[in-house]
């Protein structure tokens, strides 16, 4: 690049920066919102999937049967138990959240309640209840389980609450939400309202202004992803084990290819407007049914299908991999950085041809 | 009376014929509620999922007593599909047979750390021994070992399936040693509060009154100071003063339109959800219909409120943004809101959208109400006093701006 080239690109970049500082809803998008995320579903959600301290409420007759139950119960783990003396008090509990789960014992019948609102939370909960099931089938007969399962884990973070496997999800998320606002949003509504039109008859060539748009877009993304990362280890203790070069490598491919998917989005359609629905149907179906939120193993068959094909889903993955959440082999991560890379790198010259000219 | 009803419709239709408003007043709330739904359809149970797993069996066989087989064929039988449409709980990976199989070979476990088996099942040599002494003897129970993955939630997955089966392979193994007798046992029922009424829960049921209220609630967040500020920055509301339209009727129209696509909303999700999902809720009585007014009422004039503090519309629309999600989040739209640090239980409780929620629900009765009746009434009322005497003091109509 010679000299002038250089001084435009950076008097493109300054302007760009200057734009979408000046631009609340792209600040609040990119900023803001993962810091939101992070802070209410992290005070929400942040432990769920752990059997650690689970409350459960017992109503069991006094002797023989009953003591077998808390006998049971205190096996299970660690748990904590309060004894009702009526089943209406027992659902009370459990409708005011004071407990977990209850059990009642009664006769030869065991019978476990939940709470239906907390959907997710009741899978780790059936399973403990389940465990105490089989210790009391066997205790009832006098008998000790045979066999004992021991879990060894071989990589990742073991047993980690949810909000430690979110958090790099919520920063995949954040990288997709810029890339594609870069361009299905920012770039068609410049088109949209004439802006292009009257850079594109000075001297200025289209791909030093994508150049300009895509060095602030992955600029503010290193930002926003390095201050959401920092927020979740200073609020919630979490620790990451970052590997800084695959951290930058999928940062820089994975803007670049969200970008060329917001290129793809935009070249479908004239509005800047429609563009920007579509970019907000695609990311929260994305964020959906990737895993982010929810694990995708308790979704219909069909949705799991489409979660191996949105990018998102494998972003989430070689963001935990790089965060050092969750083990991947190394040839996966380049790949998919690579892919993504290769997706921007592909599309974004169309940009340049198609979009950013006069006339279309 | 006129000149409302034509300033509704006009509200209705511009509403409608705008991509932006369209898509967020009817196309996101139809699209949230569908794929919640979906996701959360078959929760709780393993459903149609098949997990990989890897099997290392180091004991060696025996003719007598030979518990390792008894479990390699128990997980054998439940990898083998009874019908070819038939989903098969585990996908069972034989080990290498070239390798040595008195310890799990690298690529066998780094196949459970990349994710390609969720998780490696291990059956020491002398598990037979083991498992005969602890039941003849106080030596404790013999012991398996699984391999998992930290941080994948299938691998998490596999570990509570196969605790389940190796519970159930105790007393498999304790029949088979004359030990337990599985018809002298007792039964085990799982059960959710609701049901304890005979009504099953249904996650739509639980969901569909929450979209409800999100679906007025961006209506009144967004559409409402997005339509005055707007009209304002624009120049728009300057030429309806220069006609006969007073600002009290332009109000009333304009709340009449709001009103509108409430009803609008109203009638598509709960036919969506009705017919599309299953919800079997019955909304149409009179307490949770008054919610619903009181809801979108309520709305209307947090609305009111927040164009009356914003200076411009975009400034309008940032404070929206900024107040949507902790207000949906921590008013328990979706999920119920539980233990909370201090600052946020402060949010929650002078949130209206929590007494909107939990008061609804519970005249639905798919819930408990938190809060009694009168207070779950008089919260949302007083907030919309409060916006609407803030509005009234604050919010200018003027040409001069």
């Amino acid at each position: 690049m010679g000299g002038g080239t250089m001084r435009s690109l950076h008097a493109l970049v300054r302007a760009e920066m200057a734009t979408f500082v000046r631009d609340r809803a792209s600040l609040l998008l990119t900023f803001l919102f993962p810091v939101l995320f992070i802070l209410i579903f992290g005070s929400l959600m942040g432990d769920m999937g752990s059997t650690d301290d689970i409350a459960i409420g017992v109503v069991a007759t006094r002797g023989d049967a009953g003591d077998s139950l808390r006998t049971a119960i205190s096996a299970s783990g660690t748990l904590r138990f309060n004894e009702y003396e009526t089943v209406e008090q027992l659902l009370q509990g459990i409708e005011t959240g004071s407990l977990d789960f209850g059990v009642v014992w009664e006769d030869g019948l065991l019978v476990f309640y939940y709470d239906p609102r907390r959907i997710q939370e009741n899978v780790p909960f059936q399973e403990v209840a389940r465990g105490i099931a089989s210790r009391l089938r066997l205790a009832a007969q006098g008998l000790e389980p045979v066999v004992v399962l021991r879990t060894i884990p071989v990589g990742g973070q073991p047993e980690v609450p949810w909000i430690h496997v979110a958090v790099p999800g919520i920063l995949a998320f954040s990288i997709l939400s810029a890339g594609l606002s870069a361009i299905a949003g920012h770039v068609t509504s410049m088109k949209q309202r004439k802006l292009l039109d009257r850079l594109i008859v000075t001297p200025m060539r289209p791909t030093l202004f994508l150049l300009a748009v895509v060095i602030v877009r992955l600029l503010v993304t290193f930002a926003s992803t390095l201050i959401t990362l920092l927020l979740a280890v200073v609020v919630f203790g979490l620790r990451f084990d970052v590997n800084w070069l695959q951290y930058c490598v999928l940062v820089v491919s994975a803007t670049v290819g969200m970008m060329g998917l917001g290129t793809a989005i935009s070249l479908l359609v004239r509005q800047a407007s429609s563009a920007g629905h579509i970019s907000t149907i695609l990311s929260i179906t994305m964020m959906f049914i990737s895993g982010i939120y929810f694990p995708i193993e308790i979704m219909p068959r069909f949705l799991r299908v489409i979660s191996y094909a949105t990018p998102l889903r494998h972003m989430a993955e070689a963001m935990r991999y790089a965060t050092g959440v969750m083990e991947m082999s190394p040839a996966r991560f380049w790949i998919i950085s690579a892919a993504l890379f290769a997706l921007g790198a592909l599309l974004l010259p169309l940009l340049a041809r198609y979009v950013v000219r006069s006339g279309r | 009376m006129k000149d409302c009803r034509r300033l509704a419709r006009v509200h209705v239709t511009t509403a409608l014929r705008e991509r932006v408003t369209f898509f967020w007043y009817l196309v996101f709330p139809l699209f949230l509620l569908v794929i919640l739904t979906l996701i959360f359809s078959n929760i709780g149970s393993v459903g149609d999922l098949t997990l990989p797993i890897g099997l290392v069996n180091q004991e060696t066989p025996s003719a007598t007593a030979d518990f390792a087989t008894i479990i390699e064929d128990v997980f054998l039988s439940l990898s083998q599909a009874g019908t070819a449409s038939q989903t098969t709980l585990f996908d069972l990976r034989s080990p290498d047979p070239t390798h040595d199989a008195s310890a799990p070979s690298e690529s066998q476990l780094n196949a459970v750390r990349n994710g390609d088996i969720t998780a490696l099942l291990l059956i020491p040599e002398g598990f037979n021994q083991d498992v005969l002494k602890a039941v003849t003897t106080d030596s404790g129970p013999a012991t398996l070992t699984v391999y998992l993955s930290g941080g994948r939630s299938s691998s998490e997955l596999a570990e509570s399936v196969i605790e389940q089966v190796i519970a159930g392979l105790d007393e498999q193994i304790l029949t088979t040693l004359g030990r337990f007798d599985p018809l002298s046992t007792f039964a085990v029922e799982h059960r959710t509060i609701a049901a304890a009424d005979d009504e099953p829960f249904q996650y739509v049921d639980f969901l569909l009154p929450g979209i409800l209220l999100m679906g007025f609630f961006t209506t009144g967040l967004f559409g409402v100071p997005g339509t005055i500020l707007f009209g304002r920055d624009r120049g728009i509301l300057r030429r309806y003063w220069v006609t006969p339209l007073t600002v009290p009727r332009y109000l009333a129209g304009f709340s009449m339109g709001h009103g509108a696509l409430c009803l609008l909303q109203f009638v598509c999700l709960w036919l969506v959800g009705r017919f599309a999902l299953g919800a079997t809720v019955v909304i149409f009585r009179p307490l949770p219909l008054l919610f619903l007014v009181l809801g979108a009422v309520t709305f209307l004039a947090f609305g009111f409120f927040v164009a009356s503090v914003a200076r411009t519309a975009n400034a309008g629309m940032a404070i929206a943004n900024i107040l949507n999600m902790p207000m949906m989040f921590l008013g328990g739209l979706f999920f119920p809101i539980g233990d909370l640090p201090l600052a946020l239980r402060a949010v929650m409780y002078v949130n209206p959208m929590t007494y909107l929620a939990d008061g609804l629900r519970g005249t639905l009765g798919i819930d408990v109400a938190m809060f009694p009746l009168p207070v779950a009434l008089a919260v949302p009322a007083a907030w919309t006093l409060v916006c609407i005497v803030v509005a009234g003091s604050r919010l200018r109509w003027g040409v001069e701006r």
